[in-house]
């Protein structure tokens, strides 16, 4: 059983409230997502593992050497070209769950008439691997979900 | 086995949409199919994380590869998404 943590606070909601159905209708693999609070804020590694990729708007970590975690940070966050977003670690790096990754501002991006949703998904999984979706205030580093 | 060699469109790559399109697609096929990056190793491109660990760019030159008696259908779908802009 894998833990997956929430990467950042705000509110915990359902993938299928992604507004992008890429995440929305799970064709990346479940998960949960995270409205994020409006205020500046580092989003850390949901899970210990290894950084593999490493974008400004999204990472994925490896977790056991088999389990890929997805953050998202928004919506189509690609468009802004990593403007509002500073890494904190390097591609590759191994890191503990909580290890601050990304400091963005999430009100930066919902200023800029994208979504801010931070999507959390299970890469691969199949839809009944993850259990126990957290609803409702989070903080960084609370529960999110479990990934069996 | 079927082959095919496509230059890579989309803005984002094979990241994101694109990637999750083409994950999707190859997914719903019986036999073996994947994608390699120029010459680089073959992947199965059944998996997402395996997809997005290429790390294919726009402008990238992808090899896809595929078996089974739809594989000729498949690399068609899979060519136009790699396409696609």
């Amino acid at each position: 059983m894998l833990h997956v943590l929430a990467p950042v606070p705000g509110t915990a909601v359902a993938m299928a409230e992604v507004p992008d159905p890429v995440f929305a209708q799970g064709m990346v693999g479940p998960g949960a997502a995270v409205q994020p609070a409006p205020r500046p804020q580092e989003a850390v590694a949901p899970v210990s593992g290894q950084v593999v990729k490493l974008h400004p708007h999204a990472f994925m970590v490896l977790a056991d050497g088999a389990r890929g975690v997805l953050v998202h940070l928004g919506i189509d966050t690609v468009k802004l070209d990593g403007a509002g977003f500073e890494k904190l670690v390097e591609e590759g790096a191994h890191v503990e769950a909580g290890t601050p990754v990304i400091r963005w501002n999430p009100a930066d991006v919902e200023a800029k008439g994208l979504s801010a949703v931070v999507p959390v998904v299970a890469l691969d999984a199949d839809t009944g691997a993850v259990d126990a979706p957290a609803r409702g205030e989070v903080a960084t580093g609370d529960a999110l979900f479990s990934w069996s | 086995m079927a082959q095919r060699r496509v230059t890579v469109q989309s803005e984002v790559g094979l990241h994101a949409r694109p990637a999750a399109l083409f994950v999707e697609a190859a997914a719903k096929a019986g036999g073996e199919v994947t994608v390699a990056k120029g010459e680089g190793t073959p992947v199965s491109a059944k998996s997402i994380l395996a997809v997005m660990g290429l790390d294919v760019r726009k402008g990238d030159e992808i090899v896809i590869s595929a078996e089974g008696d739809d594989a000729d259908a498949l690399l068609d779908r899979l060519v136009e998404i790699a396409e696609a802009g």
